[in-house]
Parts: structure tokens; sequence; C-alpha cells
């Protein structure tokens, strides 16, 4: 899926990811696709964790060779 | 050697002391005049910005966290007692407000970071802050001495911020001053972060979060704030929720400074590209960030401002003395954490060694306070064989 926004966040450590995907989160659109890309092993999680608790959607975790892929369509935010 | 000058912009914790480094390192150049280090400040009010937890929770004097830029600058430093208005990296100039232009060979940004509530809608008008200034941090002290119940809300309103461990402080130190005043039992207080947990780093929230439950301090995560509206006394989230409060203490989100937006030279958000390791500005091999100015992954601390500030200065300086070497930093931070009942703990860690888990205890809190009193020292750039021995290896030093 092609993303609307890449977040590159690889080489910073916890909470650098979940950050950065914040920041994005906080410029995009209902469907807009963010694709973060992280190295930090906690950023699987983290990312999970947020979008089961906002209501928004991972639609795809790639496992590249160094590094995941971690791509989320904005269904929900703010007062709705 | 024809001259060479230096430019340093900013007159915080990174910029004094690089500016007081340079003119260390270059002392017999400076006094050939062969360089001239410039320090480029619009304030000349120097506060020690760790300080406003204990002006808003402990009622410490605001006066107490400041000084005079003159006094704190080497006497080979070239002050220029205004803003800079525009850094152009291409041309090596630096414009003033006056409207003069600096030239420089070398160049070093550190102007720091900007709390901006107003990127809220309602945070200005609903929140009090200990992020902007001391005048503002003794607005809660004021505030808190006639609270006498309801619901205390602290938390982030954006991250980054700088002084990660701030706002896990303000409640720990606010839970103690209402304990003292004898009314926790009709305060409910919250910790409202974007953050999975308590703090963002594990390894110091599974520290955090026992003592946040042992004082009944509820948490809600990933509460990234949209706005406030401070007549219903509401705050809403991104993620879709809200909370009622009736005091709102909340870190603000931060910018870069209003000169590298107009320079175009930070991010969306007003950071600059900047290696993590040389402090070079990205593309440049003569203009260097420092500090909270920087995108780079770390703390936006003072500590990693100082460590940074060795850094750059070195690297200039090797580089005016035509010597093959690089110094990098690697990522080293150390904040202190202070978490009531005169306890501090340490955040620590480095782009290779994550966030360690360090218990509070009260030594630690004596080093805390024994910093705070170091600080104006510290700047001076005379203390560093005491930073060495303590901090261990902060950067390394490669022959170019």
């Amino acid at each position: 899926m092609k993303p609307t926004t890449v977040v590159d966040s690889r080489g910073t450590m916890c909470p650098g990811p979940i950050t950065d995907l914040f920041r994005a989160y906080r410029n995009a659109n209902v469907g807009d696709v963010i694709e973060l890309l992280a190295t930090d092993p906690g950023a699987k999680s983290d990312t999970d964790a947020w979008a089961k608790r906002s209501g928004n959607e991972i639609v795809a975790v790639i496992d590249e060779k160094d590094h995941i892929r971690i791509q989320i369509r904005v269904i929900r935010k703010g007062k709705q | 050697m024809p001259s060479v000058s230096i430019v340093v912009v900013g007159g915080g914790s990174g910029g004094t002391l690089t500016s007081n480094l340079l003119t260390k390192h270059l002392a017999g150049e400076i006094h050939a005049r062969q360089v001239t280090v410039h320090l480029v400040s619009g304030s000349q009010r120097h506060i020690f910005q760790p300080g406003y937890l204990h002006v808003a929770f402990a009622g410490q004097g605001p006066a107490e966290l400041e000084r005079d830029e003159h006094t704190l600058v080497r006497k080979d430093v070239h002050m220029i007692e205004q803003s800079a208005e525009r850094i152009d990296l291409k041309a090596q100039t630096v414009t003033l407000a006056s409207g003069e232009t600096l030239r420089y060979d070398y160049l070093v940004v550190a102007t720091g970071s900007v709390p901006n509530p107003k990127a809220i809608p309602g945070l200005s008008e609903a929140a009090l802050n200990f992020h902007t200034s001391p005048e503002e941090s003794k607005k809660i002290w004021d505030v808190l001495q006639r609270f006498d119940g309801g619901h205390v809300v602290v938390g982030i309103a954006g991250v980054p911020h700088k002084c990660p461990p701030s706002p896990n402080e303000a409640a720990f130190l606010a839970d103690d001053y209402l304990r003292k005043r004898g009314i926790r039992d009709k305060v409910k207080l919250t910790f409202l972060t974007p953050y999975p947990r308590p703090y963002p780093a594990e390894p110091m929230s599974r520290v955090v979060e026992p003592r946040f439950q042992k004082r009944d301090i509820e948490v809600v995560t990933f509460f990234n704030v949209e706005s406030v509206d401070p007549t219903k006394r509401m705050i809403y989230s991104l993620e879709g929720e809200s909370q009622s409060y009736d005091l709102l203490l909340m870190v603000p989100p931060h910018r870069g400074a209003d000169v590298v937006t107009k320079s175009g030279i930070g991010d969306a958000d007003g950071w600059i590209p900047t290696d993590k390791n040389t402090m070079r500005i990205t593309g440049y091999e003569n203009a260097y960030a420092i500090g909270d100015a920087t995108n780079i992954p770390v703390s936006k601390t003072g500590v990693t401002a100082h460590l940074e500030s060795i850094v750059a200065a070195n690297n200039i300086a090797s580089s005016v003395h035509q010597k093959n070497q690089l110094y990098k930093y690697n990522g080293r931070i150390h904040c202190p954490f202070e978490m009531g009942s005169g306890t501090a703990a340490f955040v620590i860690g480095s782009y290779d060694m994550p966030v360690k888990e360090i218990q509070p205890t009260r030594i630690r809190y004596m080093m805390k306070k024994g910093f705070a009193r170091l600080y104006w020292q510290t700047l001076s750039g005379n203390w560093d064989w005491i930073f060495g021995l303590y901090f261990g290896e902060t950067h390394t030093v490669e022959r170019t």
C-alpha cells in the first residue's frame, strides 16, 4: 500500500519511533496511511497498543532485513 | 593566518559553554587577533531552567534561577546583544536585528527550543506550565497555595519537549506538596501522557509506575492532546478521549526557534537536521547545531547540550588548528529525575546503551542538588574534568 506519509525512525530508540508516529498522527487526516520505519524492537508493540486503544488500524507490518515497516491507517482522530 | 570568524547563535547553556570553550581552546589565536568568537544573544537573562519545578511546586524564588549573561562569559568572547534574524548557511552569514550582517567561517546554532502553548487550541488560556519562564512557574505555586481540593491534571500536551522527566517530577512534587498541606485526600491527581506508560523509556517506567500507584496518582496513557475547553474545564485527545479538570498543569508542545524557521534551515517543526555524532548541520562541514535546536534522537536537556558543546567546540578548534581530529558525541544522556520525598534517580543511556533501570535514592537527590549548584560554574568550561570523571566516555575522537 502506498503510504501518505513515511516516518523514518530508524536508529532511534524508545520513545523515538512512537514520538515520531505521534507527530505524524497530529498532522494526518482521517484516511491517511502513515508508514513508520523503525529499528527499535519496542516500536511494534507500542504501535500495536496505541492503534488498539485509539481505534486506528495497523494495515501491515513488514519485516525488512534490518528494520520493520508498520503501516497505520488513520481511522479515528479527534472528537467524533 | 587570515582572521577567522566564529559565530555562536544563542546564549543558553549550549551557546554560553561553546563560546567559553572556544576561547579556551583558541586563546593564542584570539590574543594574536587571528580568531574572533562572537556570541549572538538577544536576551541577557540566563535562566537555570531545571529550577522551574522548584519555583512551581516548592516555592523557590524565581530570581534565584537567573544570572546576567555578561557574568557567565569569558572576557575573550565578543558579545553581540541582538537577536539573530536570519542564518544563511550557503552564504555563511548571520543577519542581526539591526540589519547588520556577520560573516562567519564557523557557525554554532544553539537557539534552543520554544515552548508553544498556542499550538493547542485553548491550552494557553486553560493551563499553567513550568516550562516557559520563572514567572509562569510562580503562578503554579500561587494557585497551589489557594487550592483546596478537586481534580489536578498534570501532563504532556505535545512531543518532543525539553526535560523528559519533568512532567513526572511535577506529579511527584505536586503530590508531596498536597500531602504536606494535608489536603491530598481532597484531591484527585491524574497524569496524562501520550506514551504507552508513565515514563516513555520502559526501564524507568518500571520505577515510576509502582510509586505513582502508591501515591494514588492515576495514569492515563495514549492521550495526545488535541484541544482544551477552558469554559467546560475539559481536555480532549486526538484519540477521541476526554478528561475533566479543576487545575491543569501541562507541558506545552515545543518547536524550534523562530530564526531557524525563518531561515529555512529546520524541519517542519523547526528542528535542525544534524549529524548525531559530529553535531554538524547536515550538508555543512563548518556549521554546527547543538542542544534543543537539533533533530537528533536524544533528550532535549541541559546535560546533552553541555556534552554536545564539547564536541562542537573541539571540532572547530581542531579545524582551526588544522589537526586531523574529529570528535563524535556518543548520545550520552544523564537526566536527573526527582521522585518526591527527597529522592531522585537519573535517566542514563546513549546511542548504544538503552536507558537503564535506576532506583531513586536520597544520595542521588543530593547529587541532583549538587549539580544544580554547580551549574553556573560548569558554563565556564573549567569543570569538564569533573564531567569526564563522572560521566566516563561521552565522545570519541577519530583521526581523519
